[in-house]
This record gives structure tokens, sequence and C-alpha cells, in this order.
């Protein structure tokens, strides 16, 4: 996938993350990709390690700074207490003009994973991502095996918590198969 | 019991301090290498006076590193003691205090001959000069100076600290570790940074890299990452706010005056070239890229590399010959193009588009390009107000709201066809642009 085709795969996902309602913050950008690169198979090709707040690319760190240089994003303090958000700026619906395929391939998977994330907070993305992290690299089987790695690995998560994070990363499996994405799981 | 007994004077912390346990480091072969490695390559063609070396640079972070552990153990407050419990225990918080600074003095013992300048395209897929600092701390010139410390030092702990989490992806950090990491090598308040741009400044004679580090320092805190977060960060108080906008332009104008001035990464480009002809010819080293084994690692430095340019540019069969020569007669090729934000809104990457076109036109040997990793110097990062709540920077600074990341790429072509080239390129470059754009989709 070549940097322009990322960058207009990353734009809709916030234009899409927006309309749902994220707050399009750093955090929501690198979970939406994560989603869209392991459970979509996006072909981004980003290093997810876990770091903040669970999966984490800095090759995807190193892009949206790319694109706040070539102006295609602001970044934009919003609110008092709330990080700052990621907002596209006029030039970045010309950028996607230019590239209509990228567009139509990405549309549906972007709208999936806007509606699975739009709404949650950072605490949330990081559950569900860590749990989806988990069952995706650790080839762990058993939910409650599962949540006690999550647990293990995030210890400020309580094990309810990490449980029920647990199950919502099957049932979004669940969906992205049901949907007929392919699942890159 | 250890002892402060070593003092070195420096020009810019005037005093570094160190025990006879760390002065093993210091002494040892790894680190003395760096007594031979420029900080800045060749950036003294430019700027006569950057001749300094990483030695100096490493003793100046470990001091830094020092400063700034010991301003956030001192200060933190109950909501930081409980997201990093490790800073309430003193016994720990000693045996941290330890890895950092010797963390921070090893931090830069892989570096290759002329530091970054030489490393893209010099060593086996897969090594960075990073690695290669991973390789000596653990290698066994180094674990016995760990294990006569008191306490012991793990080598992975050092590894941690030196490298951080991008360049140290197979190792787990604990929060507490990713904040110690983050003193060294953070974007926002990192130390080498702090280190690098002070000194930089002071040996360039660029007044622009200067700031009131005391300041910024006093200030510096752990925070959670934004307000209720359970993310621990290296924030600021509200009153450091302004030597942080201070660091942040400093680092603006160091990188557009010095790092990236065209003329040294064309320099940069030329010595490049060298290298690889140098390491590529077979008598000396042979692989074709510079060695990753210790002892080949540590027998090389700027020395030997200057030598054999010296050589290579008043011997015609030496191989590098020609980049020699534009090097030591100060010949470097010429900007033909500079990308520019109405180029990108046509197509995404107008210097390789243009790079390659101009190749065509004029032949691969009288075009190079240079284009360097993006350095984004608007970092945000936690504010603590005076009414105690956590803010993003960028919400209390317009200087630092104002700051945007800037792409650097270059087009370079030889001297003597530098009117033909530019006469061309106004002709064509709409065009090559358009063509590029209209092929950006079919990969």
């Amino acid at each position: 996938m070549k940097q322009g085709q990322r960058f207009a795969m990353l734009l809709l996902l916030d234009r899409e993350m927006f309309r749902q309602g994220s707050w399009c913050g750093e955090t929501h950008l690198q979970k939406g990709t994560f989603l869209l690169q392991e459970l979509l198979n996006a072909g981004s090709e980003y290093e997810f390690i876990l770091y903040k707040h669970g999966p984490f690319s800095f090759e995807l760190r190193d892009d949206l700074s790319g694109m706040q240089a070539d102006g295609l994003l602001d970044l934009v303090a919003r609110h008092p207490g709330y990080g700052p958000s990621y907002l596209l700026t006029a030039d970045a619906e010309q950028f996607l003009d230019r590239f209509p395929k990228t567009v139509e391939r990405f549309t549906r998977p972007v709208e999936f994973v806007a509606e699975q994330l739009g709404s949650k907070g950072v605490a949330d993305l990081e559950r569900l991502a860590t749990a989806l992290f988990i069952r995706i690299r650790n080839g762990m089987t058993d939910a409650e095996d599962r949540a006690a790695e999550l647990v293990r690995l995030k210890p400020h998560i309580p094990e309810v918590d990490a449980l029920a994070a647990t199950k919502d990363a099957d049932q979004l499996i669940g969906a992205v198969h049901k949907l007929g994405f392919v699942s890159g799981e | 019991m250890s002892k402060y007994l070593h003092e070195i004077r420096d020009p810019i912390h005037v005093f570094i301090r160190l025990d006879s346990f760390e002065r093993k480091v210091l002494d040892s072969r790894p680190f003395q290498r760096l007594r031979h490695i420029t900080q800045l390559a060749l950036t003294y063609l430019l700027y006569p006076g950057a001749t300094h070396k990483r030695f100096e640079h490493s003793l100046g972070v470990m001091e830094l590193a020092s400063r700034v552990f010991d301003v956030v153990t001192s200060n933190a407050t109950d909501d930081v003691r409980r997201l990093v419990p490790e800073i309430t225990n003193p016994d720990e918080a000693r045996y941290w205090r330890r890895v950092l600074r010797m963390a921070a003095l090893c931090h830069d013992i892989g570096h290759l001959p002329f530091s970054h300048a030489a490393e893209d395209e010099l060593l086996p897929a897969g090594w960075n000069h990073e690695r290669l600092t991973r390789t000596l701390i653990e290698s066994d010139l180094m674990l016995p100076i760990w294990k006569s410390m008191r306490p012991p030092l793990d080598p992975e702990h050092i590894v941690k600290l030196a490298l951080g989490a991008r360049k140290a992806r197979d190792l787990p950090f604990t929060k507490w570790e990713r904040i110690l990491s983050e003193i060294i090598v953070g974007d926002a308040f990192g130390v080498d940074r702090i280190d690098y741009l002070l000194r930089d400044s002071h040996h360039t004679g660029v007044g622009y890299g200067r700031f009131d580090h005391y300041k910024l320092i006093d200030e510096i805190r752990i925070l959670p990452s934004e307000q209720g977060s359970t993310e621990p960060a290296l924030g600021i108080n509200e009153g450091g706010i302004y030597s942080a906008e201070a660091l942040t332009l400093a680092r603006y104008f160091m990188f557009s005056q010095v790092y990236y001035h065209p003329i040294r990464l064309i320099y940069d480009r030329h010595l490049m070239d060298f290298l690889k002809a140098w390491l590529a010819e077979g008598t000396l080293l042979g692989a074709g890229t510079f060695p990753i084994d210790i002892e080949g690692h540590l027998s090389l430095t700027d020395n030997e590399a200057n030598a054999a340019l010296r050589i290579a540019a008043s011997e015609k069969a030496k191989p590098g010959h020609e980049s020699a020569k534009w090097i030591l007669e100060h010949k470097h090729f010429r900007v033909l193009y500079e990308r520019n934000p109405q180029d990108v809104k046509v197509y995404s990457d107008p210097g390789e588009a243009i790079s390659k076109a101009a190749a065509i036109e004029f032949g691969e040997a009288a075009v190079r390009s240079s284009k360097p990793r993006l350095k984004n110097v608007g970092v945000d990062f936690p504010v603590r107000t005076r009414d105690d709540r956590v803010e993003p920077a960028i919400s209390m600074s317009g200087v630092l709201n104002t700051l945007k990341p800037k792409s650097i790429d270059y087009v370079f072509v030889n001297p003597e066809i530098q009117d033909r080239a530019t006469i061309w390129l106004e002709k064509n470059r709409q065009n090559i642009l358009e063509c590029a754009a209209s092929e950006e989709e079919k990969s």
C-alpha cells in the first residue's frame, strides 16, 4: 500500500469515526486502524505493539504527523480536560477525490469500524483493542485465560471488565465473519 | 559504598559527576570509541565549530537524565504515585536512577562512523545503531561492569531505557520503564534532545537552539497523559509552559537551520555514496556494509573513514573517488527541487517523481535526493494547571498549537548541469507530477 493510499484510508476512518461521535484523538485512530488492519485485512502493514492504551503503532503516529505536514489533518484542542482531536482539513476532501478506488475499497470496512468504536471512550477502547490483540497474537482460545492475560498486561483493568472485553472482542470477530468481511484473524 | 569521585568539565553543564562504578563504563572500549564519532557528521563543513563528539553528548545526557529523575520523583503527587508505585520505594528508586544514568550514558554507543549520516543503507537488513547499542550493552565487554555495580544492574533494564519502546519492540515495558525511557528518548522532554539542542547550538554558533533548560527541567512532572487517564506521561507544570515553548521553537529552528539544511543533507548523501563504495571495495571490509560484530564495530570510527576519504579524493582509481572529491573540494550537488505544499496537492510524493524523471533525463549519476524522516516539532504533552487540572499542551499554548510538522524532501543535481536542469524542471514540473498522480492508485 502506497503512502497516498494509506493517507486516504486514514482520512476515511477519521471522517467516519467523527460522524459516529468519536472524539478522534490519537488513541481512537490507533485502535480503529488496528481493527481495520488486523480484522479486515486493510493491507496497511503498520507494526502494532502493546503500548499506550493497548495496540499502538509508531509508524501510524508518523503517518498522522505526515498528514498534518501535508495539510490533510489538523490537531485541534476541542474541550478542556480532553486530549486533542485529529480533524480533516478542507484540503482533505480534495485529496480523497484523487483516490476513488481506495475510497470505494474502504468505505464499508471503515463504516463498520466506526460503528463499533465511534461511541467508545479511551478506557473502553483500551480494553477491547487489547483483548483483540491477545486473541489475534497469542492464539489463546479460552475466554477466561484471555481475560486473565488482559489483567496481567493491564493491571488497572478489573477482572470483570476484562472478561466483558474479551467477550466483546469475540462478538466483534463474529460480526466481521457474519457481515462477510474477510477476517485477518 | 560508592562515592561521587570524578568530575568532568563540560561547556554546557559545567560539571558532570560520576562515581567509581560509573567510571568503569566511561573507561570501557565501547564508550571511549565515542571520542572519535562526530555528533553532526559533516556539518562542520557548513558550521566549522561543529566538530564535537558523541562522547561529551552522552555524558550530558546522563547528567540531564539524573536531574529530571530527581525532579520528577521528588515532586510526584499521590495520583502519580498510584500510577507508578516504584517511586515510593527508596531502594527501588535508587536502583532505577542508576539504570537510567547508565542507559543515558550508553544510549549512543552503537553509532556508526559519522553518526546518523551513514546508517540507512550501510548496515545489513534489520540492523540499525540501536540494535548495535543493545548488542554492546549485552556483550561480554559490558556485562561484568553491570554485575560489579551495587546492586548489580540488569542489562535488559538498561537496554529498555536506552532504546525506548519504539526501538526495543520485543521487550515488554512497564509504565515505570516507559516513563524512564521517555526521560531519555521521549518526544516531548527527552534529555537526549535537550542536550543535543543545547550542545549543537553552542558548537555551531546558531543561537536559536538555546532555551532555559534549568526552568524547564525544574517544572517537568510525571502526569496522567490526560485528565483521569491511567497512562502516565512526562508533562509539565503550567509555570513551565514558556520554557517548553522555547524548547519546541529551538528544535524547530535547529532543524531548519542546521540538521535539515540542504547543504548538510547533500554532504550526507555524498558521504553515503563514498562509504558504500569504500565498504564494497573488498580489500578492507569486504561486506559492502559496516561490520555488526563487536570487534569490527569497535575498530571503525570517523578517523578510519576520514583517512580513506582523503586518499580516495586524491586517487582517481580509488572507489568513491568522485564523492570524496565533491566533499573535500566543496563541489557538492545543488538544489534542483524542494517539496512544497502546492505540489503535494497534485501528487503525494513530488520529490520522488521529480527525482526519477531527472534521473531519466540527465542520468542517475547526476541526480541525488534526500528525504529525512519527518520530525514532529509540535509535540503534545500534558500540563498540570495552577488549579490542578490536566490539560493538553496545545490547548494551553498558542505557540505549540501553531507549529506543524514539516516534511523535507530535496532533489539535487550536479552543478555542471544545474542551469539546464532548472530550465527543464520549469518546463516539465506540472506534467511530471500529473503523470505520477495518475499512477498513484495503480499499485
